[in-house]
Order: structure tokens, then C-alpha cells, then sequence
């Protein structure tokens, strides 16, 4: 067990470092741009709520380049090992093919982590530069969230990645993306429905994709409102949950695919 | 040898090529320019009342739509209805802005503008308190309507009842605005001046102290510019109506005694200066020795009517 978790950790350590190598965190150059242009240029256009805009755009920013970073990276994880056939390399050794679809996942994940730490923290200093602090500390309940949410992304990312081709699993990730922060209107459709098939139909597809509306407080920081226990501790069940399901199948495919 | 000079030949013909597509890209953006102005001149002119997009307008039907930036999107409506208000005043023509009365500027898409924002985010507090400000000078029904909104979306605001206090106040219906003060009184944290304002608006809803009250707490509780400025020049426009009210005063006397009126207002400063303001308020004078209006604009005296007069051309205080 112990050597294990030593394996994954090894390939999450490993993950992470090839996400640098590949000048994914270059993206916080550009975050900190946006922001600092925030900071400077909104005072006047807000007349005076420049902290609620350097938040909601600082925070929409965060989710969009995480996002991005979670598809795009997280369909490469384990395509681009097989393209380069470095995957073979990797099973030669001692390594289980669980062990590997774990480590990477958690490598990315680190990567997100690392990615919203340093982009909540350039929120904040904004908001301390431009606003006297208002909010600052607020944001560090909706970057969790968001990293929670980046969490199931990267997940689905790498659940597709392993049946299907890297631009087909980047476009049907982005669109359980979108889908996940529809889903409450989906459950209203269910309602307005007259057929019963099609109200189950929908009330099916409800549960079963991810509502990444549990992870949304972008608008209610902007109005200096904290999660409460309920929203942080369901949001972590619920990710973790929603992860472990889809890690599993990934597994379950992964394992039967045929390299040859 | 050879080699050289066909080395040479294409090299300079290399750079011919360059210096030609250099000539092409100038003369094509050159083209570009002369075209690009031939269009905005000769495109088709939309009457002056549809220059205002209402494209725009139902974003409130992003709601749920918006991939949780809802908050982005009712900041976006926000700062176009302060960049909209902006625009009308300074584009308009008008000699003298009456800010009681702004339905001359036309800015019919304040209302929608501020009602998306609100949509979109229901607590942004400060949409609802510019709405409160300005909508009551362009329609006070929507300012009524956008404030109520504003109540039952925020319970927990005593502010927001203060807004509604203040328009009905604004409108003369001292009675709604007793009740709203009265109502915003009872939520949890509302300050005193809630109920004492509830029982000014019910024995003298129309005098200038209950004004002057009103505007000074806007002012202390104004988290915004626009909420600063505006409280700021009602209480600058109360206090020049209590100096003028009281110049007249000094300028009958001066009348009675000499039979005449003043050569200017410096003849009657010794009298102004044992006169006591209300709220402790006293004359100012700047350095030329004129009797300023509280922006600092000198007052002129009005020989025909005896009377101090603001100097509409400087001031931006109202004349009236």
C-alpha cells in the first residue's frame, strides 16, 4: 500500500513538473495582467465598486484559465503519453495502470492548486492596492470553490482522454462544463414537462452530470458573503465523490485499453 | 564567380520583393483609411431617439445562462448605465442641467439598464442607491418600482428604505415616506435617525431642516461618488438657500435705512457678519473680498430686485 502511494506520488510529482516544463503556469502572467489593469484602470469606470468587479472579474478569470488548463492539459495527460510511447517505458516498471491515471490526475490537480493559490493571492493584493483591503480576505471561500470545481473538470477531462481522441475529449469536457452550470435549468425543464419518460429522462441526466452550480459564489463575494460549512463541506463531499466515480471508470477503461 | 553574382542578383531581388510588399502594405492601409471614412461619412444616420441600443437590454435573461457570472454581467450593466448618464450630460446642449428634472437628457434606458444589474444580482446594494439617486429627477415611478425592488430583495437594508423614504419625500408624499422611514426603522441595526426622520416627515415633511438632515446622512453613509457628490450639492444648494434667505434679509433693512439698494454686496458684509446661519453655518468670502456660494462662486446682486442671485453661468448651484 505504502509502495503505492509512493508510486503516484512520484507520478503526480512527475506531472507536475512536465505542467511547468510546459509553461502552463505562464498563464498567471496574463491573470496578473487583467488584474493589475483592473486595479488601475476600474476606480473610475466603477465610481467607487471597484472591489466587487476586481472580484468578479478576477474570480471569472480564475474559473475560465483553470478551465482551460483542465481540459487542455487534462486530455493530454494520458494521450500524449501514448503518442510519444513513453507510456510502455512507464509500464515496464512495477507501475499499475491505476497507479499512473491517479498520479496524473493528482499532478494536474497540484497544478490547478498552485495556479489559484498564486492567482487568490494577486486578487487580493489588487483589492489591497485598489480597494483598502475590501474583500480581500472574502475571495479565499469562492477560490476553493473554484478549485473544487476544477477538480471535477480536470476528472471528466481525463475520463474522456482515455477512450477518445484529444480534440473530441477537450470539446466534450468544455461542454460538460458548460452543461454542469445548466443543470439547474435542466431540472426546471424536467419540471415544465408534461411526459412523465421525459421528465425521468431529465431528472436522470440532472444526477448524473456534475452541477458545478454547488461551486458558484462568484456574485455572492462580490457582495462580501462567505460560504457557509454546509456549501464548503457538501462542495468537498461532493467532489470527492464525483472525482472517486469518475477516476473508477476511468480505470476500469484504461486498464482494458489495448496499446498495441 | 558565377555563384556570386547570381547570389547577388537574388539577394537584390529578395529585397526588391520586400520593399515592394512594404509599398503594398502602405498603400493598402492608405486605401483602407480613405475607405474607412467613406463609410462612416455616407453610412445611413439613425434618428436621434434610436441612437440608444436596446440590444442590450434583456440580459436579465442570462441569468442562468451565464456559467455563474451573473455578478460579471450586473457589473457590466452598472458601469454602462454610470458611462450612459455620463454621456447625456455631456453631449446635451442644454445651457442650464436641471437636476431635479433630467427628462429633458432623455435617458430612457437608465431605468432597464439598472433593472438588469439588479436582476442579475440581486444584493448589488449600490445599483439600487444610484437608482434612488437619479431615477426620481427621470421618472419616479421606476424609481419607486426599482427601490421596492431593491426592499424585497434586501430585507435586512435599512438603507434601501431610506432610499424610499427619500423619493416619496422628494415627490411630497410625506406620508409614504413617514411610513417607509418607519418601516426601515424596525429592521435590526437601523440607526435612531430612521425613526426620527419618520416623525420629521409627518409634522414637517417640506422643511429645509428635514432637507439638510436628510442629505447629511446620505452624505455620512455614501459608500459611492456619485451618492457623495449628489448629497453633497443638495446640501451645498440648502446652504446657499439659507445664505441668500438671509442676505435678503439684510438687504431690506439696508433699503429701509439708506432707501436704496446696495452699489454691491461688499457694502452689506459688516451687517452679514452678525447674522447666525442655520447649523452654525457661516459667510464666506473669497480672496477678492466677494460673498461666496458655498461652490465659491461669487453671489452677483440683482439691482432691479434687490435680491442675491447665484451666478448661473459659473455656479452649479440651481437659480432658483
Amino acid at each position: 500500500m505504502n509502495r503505492s502511494l509512493h508510486r503516484i506520488v512520484c507520478i503526480a510529482k512527475n506531472a507536475f513538473r512536465e505542467a511547468v516544463r510546459d509553461r502552463v503556469l505562464y498563464n498567471l502572467v496574463l491573470f496578473m495582467l487583467i488584474i493589475v489593469g483592473c486595479a488601475v484602470l476600474l476606480g473610475d469606470l466603477t465610481d467607487g465598486q471597484q472591489d466587487r468587479t476586481i472580484v468578479n472579474i478576477g474570480l471569472t478569470a480564475m474559473l475560465f484559465f483553470g478551465t482551460f488548463i483542465s481540459i487542455f492539459v487534462g486530455v493530454g495527460l494520458v494521450s500524449k503519453e501514448i503518442e510519444k510511447r513513453t507510456v510502455f517505458a512507464v509500464f515496464a516498471k512495477p507501475v499499475r495502470r491505476s497507479e499512473f491515471l491517479i498520479g496524473k490526475y493528482l499532478g494536474l490537480c497540484l497544478t490547478l492548486l498552485v495556479n489559484v493559490i498564486v492567482m487568490g493571492a494577486g486578487i487580493s493584493l489588487a483589492l489591497a492596492f485598489a480597494a483598502e483591503g475590501r474583500l480581500a480576505g472574502t475571495v479565499w471561500g469562492s477560490v476553493f470553490l473554484i478549485f473544487l470545481e476544477l477538480t471535477i473538470i480536470t476528472a471528466v477531462a481525463l475520463l474522456f482522454s482515455t477512450f477518445s481522441s484529444p480534440s473530441l475529449s477537450a470539446l466534450l469536457t468544455f461542454l460538460v462544463f458548460v452543461i454542469g452550470h445548466l443543470s439547474a435549468s435542466l431540472l426546471e425543464l424536467a419540471k415544465g414537462l408534461g411526459s412523465q419518460t421525459a421528465k425521468f429522462v431529465f431528472g436522470v441526466l440532472y444526477y448524473i452530470l456534475p452541477n458545478l452550480a454547488h461551486f458558484t459564489f462568484r456574485t455572492e463575494t462580490a457582495n462580501g458573503l462567505w460560504p457557509n460549512s454546509a456549501m464548503i463541506g457538501g462542495g468537498i463531499a461532493y467532489a470527492l465523490v464525483y472525482v472517486t466515480i469518475l477516476l473508477a471508470i476511468a480505470i476500469t477503461i484504461f486498464s482494458r485499453r489495448n496499446f498495441k | 564567380m558565377a555563384e556570386k553574382i547570381k547570389y547577388n542578383s537574388s539577394h537584390a531581388a529578395s529585397w526588391h520583393g520586400v520593399f515592394g510588399l512594404v509599398i503594398f502594405v502602405c498603400l493598402g492601409f492608405a486605401a483602407v483609411y480613405g475607405l474607412s471614412n467613406f463609410i462612416e461619412r455616407n453610412s445611413v444616420r439613425v434618428p436621434e431617439d434610436y441612437s440608444d441600443s436596446d440590444l442590450s437590454l434583456e440580459g436579465k435573461r442570462l441569468k442562468g445562462f451565464s456559467l455563474g457570472s451573473e455578478g460579471l454581467l450586473a457589473d457590466w450593466y452598472w458601469m454602462r448605465s454610470l458611462q450612459y448618464v455620463g454621456d447625456k450630460l455631456a453631449k446635451t446642449d442644454v445651457e442650464y442641467i436641471n437636476l431635479e428634472d433630467l427628462t429633458s437628457l432623455k435617458p430612457r434606458l437608465l431605468y432597464p439598464l439598472l433593472d438588469n444589474a439588479t436582476d442579475l444580482d440581486p444584493k448589488f446594494l449600490s445599483a439600487y442607491s444610484y437608482g434612488a439617486m437619479v431615477l426620481p429627477s427621470i421618472d419616479p415611478k421606476q424609481a419607486i418600482a426599482l427601490t421596492e425592488k431593491a426592499i424585497a430583495n434586501n430585507p435586512e437594508s435599512w438603507r434601501m428604505y431610506q432610499y424610499l423614504g427619500y423619493i416619496h419625500w422628494r415627490l411630497k408624499d410625506y406620508n409614504e415616506a413617514a411610513a417607509a422611514y418607519d418601516r426601515g426603522s424596525q429592521v435590526e441595526g437601523a440607526p435612531r435617525f430612521m425613526r426620527m426622520m419618520s416623525a420629521s416627515m409627518r409634522t414637517q415633511g417640506g422643511s429645509r431642516d428635514t432637507a439638510r438632515a436628510m442629505y447629511q446622512q446620505m452624505l455620512d453613509e455614501a459608500q459611492d461618488q456619485q451618492m457623495i457628490s449628489n448629497a453633497q450639492f443638495r446640501l451645498d444648494e440648502i446652504d446657499s438657500l439659507n445664505e441668500r434667505d438671509a442676505i435678503v434679509s439684510v438687504l431690506e433693512k439696508f433699503r429701509h435705512v439708506n432707501g436704496r439698494c446696495p452699489n454691491s454686496l461688499k457694502e452689506i458684509q459688516p451687517q452679514l457678519k452678525s447674522v447666525v446661519l442655520p447649523n452654525e453655518k457661516q459667510f464666506k468670502v473669497n480672496a477678492a473680498g466677494d460673498l461666496v456660494d458655498p461652490t465659491g462662486v461669487p453671489y452677483i446682486l440683482d439691482h432691479q430686485a434687490c435680491k442675491a442671485a447665484i451666478d448661473t453661468v459659473n455656479s452649479k448651484l440651481p437659480p432658483g
